[in-house]
């Protein structure tokens, strides 16, 4: 109680400091409130540090909000409508996924990109809400976290080896843990889909022209041999027993099993997931895990995945325009940012984000981190691109339904079909 | 033999089975062994390499060393200018590759020739360097996580641009250091580390980077070493002992050799894949027993070579011979009627079959080699020809036959075969060898032999039969004769009696003579010696006689006998009347015979079709209602002597002759005859033959009789248009009544209009009136002008008078036929009417008064003619042989015999030959005296015989007086009253 005591007071008197500060004060005309409009999934919105940011600024300001809240199944449907018949919100939010191109970014949003605050956004988060042209598309605010290899360093130590730090050393170490009994790889094939895109992420991460070619219908994966070689060595790691012996018949739920009794070393998730599903009773600790990069055959130097993240996007016909880039200074802000994110885990998208709870393991990779993160490029970026779908080619190919190169085409004809299905231009 | 056989083979194969064992286990001994040298060349030359490795890196390692106490003594670093040092380093660094240059302190600081300032912690390695003054080799982090070899000496203590350092060291990266102990052998896949001695790896030459930290670790997890190998390996590195292990990573055999590095308990390691180890040394080793292996293996190869073709020239000889051998079976095989096949006894398949069965049973050799079973499509009745189960019980080297008859596919004849088949076994399988024999010939001549035995027993049970039935019915006719004959003579007294003797003396008689005639005329017919007399005749005569003939006998059975006429036959026709009337009588009697009292009987003579203007096709149809046949006698009914037998044909005599006489005749006419019966209900004839028709007299009778209108009364109106139809090519009118009144009221009608009918046809019996009461009634109205004549089926001779005296001027039969109401009427219209009563008068008396000359041998015979001249009136002189005749005659008078009865068989010279000199004699009557045969022969060909003869007529034995009163009318010109006289003088 006394600790939440002294957090209000603490927040009380940020926002006193705040308020008397310039830097985010761009509106002049602060005599009179102004309402802001802001909409979001009803989900998001009511996520514990929004819903903090917005009676911080509310309270901090003397501004309104009126929060337009739309159900998530609705929301790109309804939101869409509301952009097409003029009916916009001063501020809106969204990931920054294929999804946002529906809704004519060029001329609705405001490029972000001469914000004071730019600078304090973590490589990751920039990189995240630039688009291809290096436009600024909104403020990061959102969890996240860092999706790579995590492995077992326990393990690793009692058997004499070390991490992998290149994609050879990767499949020395692959093949090494296999030669002591060791599954390397916990690769539950049965509904974990988001595997094979941390190996995607690079091929078009690292050339946009490719993602906008993809996204065109100008070219195919198959196409791409880095698309052929991650599938290749996906293959190739099946078959010399990498995945274990079950992973056909492994899934989600399964990972924490297969990680906690050490059964299997590496797998390729993200850190708060050893906060949220893996089970503290297991023989290993999540002090027994560290992360190291993941290897897809697609990098050399191995890539982690950086979160989704929510962007608060400011409608640039928006009549409170400057009172919408205020709000957004505000969130900026590192005092409010870490007053909202306080507790809360997540990799920062601010590097004077402080208060949230961050993972050893990220810490203790953040060199690498920093050198190897990729924006979550395949899952968001690619037109028609369901990780479900390429689960399925993998399934296929795995099952000896098909081989690498049925394999990619299958992933090519799926996809090609879902971007029909969403009415993609050039497909 | 097959024992004797069968332990050579099992000899034979021990033999190459111990040779084949011997050879490998030689070749294992020597592979082990080679293996083994090599192995051990191998491993040696493992750690040749390894060791010029080692020394190699300890020359590097010196190296690093002797330049860093070079540098130590030198100026550029001791005391010399600072400012220098940087390029001094930069260009030495050039010069000898390494990364960088430390200054170091006691306390763990370092600091680079550029000044960069960081930390280096050498831990145990630093007492070495200080406290031993003795160069180290250490590995170190980096603070950005990078892992350098450090190569580090003590100096005295000194001062770089301030920094106070006790030694100086020079450092590589992993991959650098890796370059040094890199090797070119072993294909790359041999792995190099430097350890420390508890395992720790400094330096790996790992493609791609170290993933390992703990070698010791690593082997301790990952190969299959245990504690005692694990705790040599240890000791062997803490006191600095080489070593060589073999172990199992993973997969992979590989051999470890490690061996001391000799500074600081550093180890050099190497891991690499025994087959790499292998492969890469002593190839020439490898290669010499790869080429004694390939020299084995051609020297094999050759031997296999030589065996494989004498084996095959072996195999082809007997290939050879066993084509020629199928070869020359199939030619055999092909000019014999036996099939060949050889079968497996498993499934039947066919394995040899011979060509001659497309010949021998029109299937082709392919289809029958497919499925053997083919051979049942030529069963007649499909049956099974190839019983599975039936061969299985043939014994082992037996054989078993069966007789099937088989359908050629081709031309549907049909064969029999005897199908033997033989169970063998021909090297250790067991086959069935089929010969299938032709036996049709066998066959054929079997079934014409049980075929004849049959038809012999038949004839002779029928013989048996005919003779048992003659016996019977010669016997009683005969009975009957000599047991008159005996009453005759006992009662020659009473005239009665003699009367009622000699008439049922007379009927046995001609009972017997018919039977006779019957059994000669099938003995003439069987023999072939039957002809035709072909010559012109009456159709409606025949009818009318056959009417004559069967309507007593019909009407004695209280039977209706009637005859049709369908459509207008030709009346004129030229065949075989006797014979025809033979055939018609024989179908006619029979039905009379075996159709009970008060049966019907008809007979239908229809004209079927005109194959040419000049020749008719008749049917004659008689049926019966009588007791029928069985299908089993209709079968046979046209075969001689054959009765059927039951309860009512045991009833009726009969020689069992007449059917079958009656069929030779049919045939012998060109004809055909069937019959169609059922017992209980009657039998149905059916003849049909073919006569010429005669061309028609065109003259006009009808008018020149001045016949142009008729009226017919019956009450069947189908014999009144049948008359109509029958006259309507003669131009006579003809008006019709169906009953009497309405007829009378025509005839007075016509008559009161003086136009009266030209002849009047009364039906006899009709409903009243009837045809005498009609007839009465015309003549009392329309006088006895018109000629009335009765048209019946019946007898008429008991109303014949009654007839007569109602003004009937005619009988005549029915079916109506223009040629007969000719004949009826034309004597009607004759001017003097008696003519024809004075003719038949004058025939009963022909004879009288003339004078015979008889040839006759038998005296009885004789006699008997004698007789029955005298009671014609005339009188006989009786020659006993044909010589005597040809005298008598000879020596008499011009015209003492009016004619000669000449017997044809006789002694001294016969009938024929008497004939032949009366007619070359030089008589003056030799040419013109009436010659007449008198035989028993009545056949035809006997009438034509006799008369080529020169003889000018023919009498049947026994005589009949009428028959030789119309043959003596025709043949004796009366010359008036002296005839009568001559006959009496002879007398």
């Amino acid at each position: 109680m006394k600790k939440k005591c002294l957090s209000a007071l603490a927040i009380i008197t940020a926002v006193v400091m705040l308020a008397s500060c310039s830097g985010f004060t761009r509106t002049s005309n602060n005599s009179g409130n102004v309402t802001l409009t802001l909409m979001g999934k009803t989900t998001d919105l009511n996520k514990s540090y929004m819903t903090r940011i917005f009676d911080l600024y509310q309270k901090s300001t003397g501004n309104k909000l009126d929060i337009i809240s739309i159900e998530d199944d609705d929301y790109e449907m309804v939101a869409a409508e509301k952009f097409e018949s003029g009916d916009t919100p001063d501020i809106f939010l969204h990931f920054h996924n294929a999804d946002l191109n529906r809704f004519n970014i060029e001329d609705n949003f405001y490029y972000l990109n001469d914000e004071s605050w730019v600078s304090d956004l973590t490589d990751g988060a920039l990189a995240y809400c630039l688009d291809s042209s290096g436009n600024l598309l909104g403020l990061p605010f959102w969890e996240s976290s860092v999706s790579g290899c995590y492995y077992n360093k326990t393990i690793l130590d009692s058997l004499g080896l070390k991490p992998a730090a290149t994609q050879t050393e990767f499949d020395v170490l692959c093949q090494a843990l296999s030669d002591t009994g060791r599954t390397p790889i916990c690769w539950p094939a049965d509904g974990c889909s988001w595997m094979a895109q941390f190996g995607l992420d690079p091929i078009f991460a690292d050339d946009p022209e490719l993602l906008e070619k993809i996204n065109k219908n100008e070219i195919a994966y198959s196409d791409i041999p880095d698309v052929r070689n991650m599938v290749e060595w996906i293959s190739g790691a099946a078959e010399k027993g990498w995945f274990g012996s079950n992973y056909l018949n492994e899934g989600y739920s399964d990972i924490s099993g297969i990680l906690g009794s050490g059964n299997a070393v590496m797998t390729f998730i993200w850190d708060t997931w050893f906060y949220t599903d893996f089970d503290a009773g297991n023989k290993y600790s999540i002090d027994d895990f560290a992360l190291m990069p993941v290897f897809l055959n697609t990098t050399e130097g191995g890539t982690y995945e950086g979160g989704n993240l929510n962007m608060m996007m400011v409608n640039k016909n928006s009549g409170n325009l400057d009172a919408a880039l205020d709000f957004l200074s505000f969130c900026a802000d590192d005092d409010n940012y870490n007053a909202a994110f306080d507790g809360i885990s997540t990799v920062s998208c601010f590097k004077g984000q402080k208060s949230n709870i961050q993972s050893e393991m990220v810490t203790d990779a953040a060199d690498s981190v920093a050198e190897n993160e990729r924006v979550s490029t395949a899952a968001s970026r690619i037109i028609g691109y369901s990780a479900e779908d390429v689960l399925t080619a993998l399934d296929s190919m795995f099952r000896g339904k098909t081989d690498v190169d049925g394999c990619v085409r299958l992933m090519d004809d799926y996809r090609i079909a879902e971007a029909r299905m969403q009415g993609a231009d050039g497909f | 033999m097959y024992k004797k056989k069968w332990f050579g083979k099992l000899t034979a194969s021990a033999l190459v089975c111990l040779v084949v064992i011997a050879a490998i286990l030689i070749g294992i001994f020597y592979f082990n062994f080679i293996s083994r040298k090599i192995y051990e060349d191998s491993t040696d030359h493992l750690s040749e390499v390894y060791g010029q490795v080692n020394r190699s890196f300890g020359a590097f390692v010196e190296r690093n060393w002797g330049i860093l106490y070079s540098w130590s003594d030198s100026a550029a670093l001791n005391g010399a200018d600072e400012s220098t040092v940087p390029e001094f380093i930069s260009r030495e660094r050039e010069y000898w590759g390494f990364s960088e240059f430390y200054f170091i302190s006691a306390d763990g600081k370092c600091v680079t020739a550029d000044g960069t300032a960081g930390s280096m912690d050498l831990g145990k390695d630093w007492d070495i360097l200080t406290l031993q003054g003795e160069p180290v080799m250490a590995g170190e982090t980096l603070s950005d996580g990078q892992e350098i070899i450090v190569f580090a000496v003590p100096v005295p203590h000194a001062e770089y641009n301030g920094f106070g350092f006790d030694a100086i060291a020079i450092s590589y990266t992993n991959a650098d250091m890796a370059n040094s102990l890199n090797v070119d052998s072993f294909s790359g896949k041999a792995k190099c580390f430097v350890i420390h001695n508890d395992g720790r790896v400094l330096i790996s030459t790992q493609t791609g980077g170290n993933v390992f930290g703990n070698y010791l670790t690593y082997l301790n997890a990952a190969a299959d070493l245990d504690e005692s190998d694990l705790a040599r390996i240890k000791n062997d590195w803490e006191n600095g002992s080489a070593g060589l292990l073999q172990c199992k990573i993973g997969d992979v055999d590989y051999c470890i050799q490690y061996q001391p590095v000799g500074y600081q308990g550093y180890i050099l390691l190497s891991a690499v894949p025994q087959n790499v180890v292998s492969a890469g040394f002593l190839s020439v080793q490898k290669i010499t027993m790869n080429v004694l292996v390939i020299i084995f293996l051609l020297l094999g190869a050759a031997l296999f070579t030589l065996l494989l073709l004498r084996s095959r020239k072996q195999s082809r000889k007997s290939e050879t011979e066993l084509q020629y051998r199928e070869r020359i079976f199939d030619v055999l095989s092909n000019s014999v009627d036996d099939i060949f096949i050889m079968l497996d006894s498993e499934n039947h398949n066919v394995d040899y079959i011979s060509p001659n069965i497309e010949r021998l049973l029109g299937i082709p050799v392919s289809e029958a080699r497919d499925n053997i079973k083919v051979l049942e499509k030529c069963s007649p009745g499909g049956n099974v020809v190839i019983p599975k189960e039936e061969f299985a019980k043939i014994p082992l080297e037996g054989n078993k036959n069966w007789e099937y008859e088989y359908v050629h596919q081709h031309t549907g004849e049909r064969r029999w075969y005897r199908m033997t088949v033989y169970n063998m076994v021909i090297r250790d399988i067991k086959k069935y060898i089929i010969v299938m024999s032709d036996r049709t010939l066998e066959q054929q001549m079997n079934q014409k032999m049980r075929e004849a035995l049959n038809a012999a027993t038949s004839a002779n049970e029928a013989k048996s039969n005919f003779l048992s039935n003659m016996s019977h019915d010669i016997r009683t006719p005969m009975n009957a004769i000599v047991g008159f004959s005996v009453l005759l003579e006992k009662d020659a007294e009473n005239p009665d009696k003699v009367r009622e003797y000699t008439r049922k003396i007379t009927a046995s008689s001609h009972h017997l003579l018919s039977l006779i005639n019957d059994v000669l005329d099938m003995s003439k017919i069987e023999s072939g010696k039957t002809s035709l007399n072909v010559d012109h005749f009456s159709l409606p005569e025949l009818l009318e006689e056959l009417n004559i003939i069967l309507m007593p006998q019909a009407k004695a059975k209280q039977q209706e006998f009637k005859i049709f006429v369908n459509g207008t036959p030709p009346e004129q026709l030229v065949g075989d009347k006797l014979r025809l009337n033979q055939i018609l009588i024989n179908l006619l009697s029979n039905a009379v015979k075996y159709t009970p009292d008060g049966g019907k009987i008809d007979m239908t003579v229809s004209e079927l079709s005109r194959p040419a203007q000049q020749f008719v096709k008749l049917r004659f149809v008689v049926r019966d209602n009588g007791i029928g046949m069985s299908e089993e006698f209709q079968k046979k009914i046209f075969s001689p002597f054959s009765r059927e037998i039951s309860s009512v044909t045991n009833k009726i005599q009969g020689t069992g002759l007449g059917m079958a006489i009656t069929k030779n005749l049919v045939d012998l006419m060109g004809g055909i005859i069937s019959v169609e019966s059922a017992p209980g209900k009657g039998s149905t004839f059916t003849v049909e033959l073919i006569f010429t028709v005669p061309e028609e007299d065109e003259s006009d009778l009808w008018f020149s009789r001045k016949v142009k209108r008729i009226f017919v009364v019956d009450d069947e109106e189908d014999v009144c248009t049948h008359v109509k139809e029958m006259m309507s090519d003669t131009g006579v009118e003809v008006e019709y009544a169906t009953d009497g009144t309405a007829a009378i009221n025509a005839i007075i009608d016509a008559h009161r209009h003086g136009n009266d009918f030209d002849v009047i046809l009364l039906d006899w019996k009709m409903p009243e009136p009837d045809g005498i009461q009609t007839a009465r009634l015309i003549r009392d109205k329309v006088g006895h002008e018109v000629p009335i004549l009765v048209l019946t089926s019946y007898d008429w001779s008991e109303i014949e008078t009654e007839a007569r005296a109602a003004g009937i001027n005619a009988f005549m039969p029915k079916p109506f036929f223009t040629s007969t109401f000719w004949h009826t009427i034309k004597p009607l219209y004759t001017p003097d009417d008696d003519v024809k009563k004075q003719d038949a008068e004058s025939e009963a008396g022909i004879m009288k008064g003339l004078l015979f000359l008889v040839a006759e041998d038998n005296e009885l015979n004789a006699e008997i003619l004698t007789e029955m001249l005298k009671m014609e009136g005339a009188d006989c002189v009786v020659a006993s042989n044909g010589k005597q005749a040809v005298d008598m005659f000879e020596s008499s008078e011009p015209g003492h015999f009016d004619m000669i009865l000449m017997d044809v068989q006789m002694p001294v010279m016969n009938g024929y030959e008497a004939t032949g000199a009366i007619r070359a004699s030089s008589h003056p009557e030799a040419k013109t005296i009436p010659i007449a045969a008198m035989t028993a022969n009545t056949f035809a060909e006997d009438v034509r015989d006799a008369l080529d003869s020169g003889m000018d007529g023919h009498l049947s034995k026994p005589i009949d007086m009428s028959a030789a009163r119309e043959l003596v009318s025709k043949l004796v010109k009366r010359s008036g009253p002296d005839a009568e006289n001559k006959g009496g003088d002879n007398r």
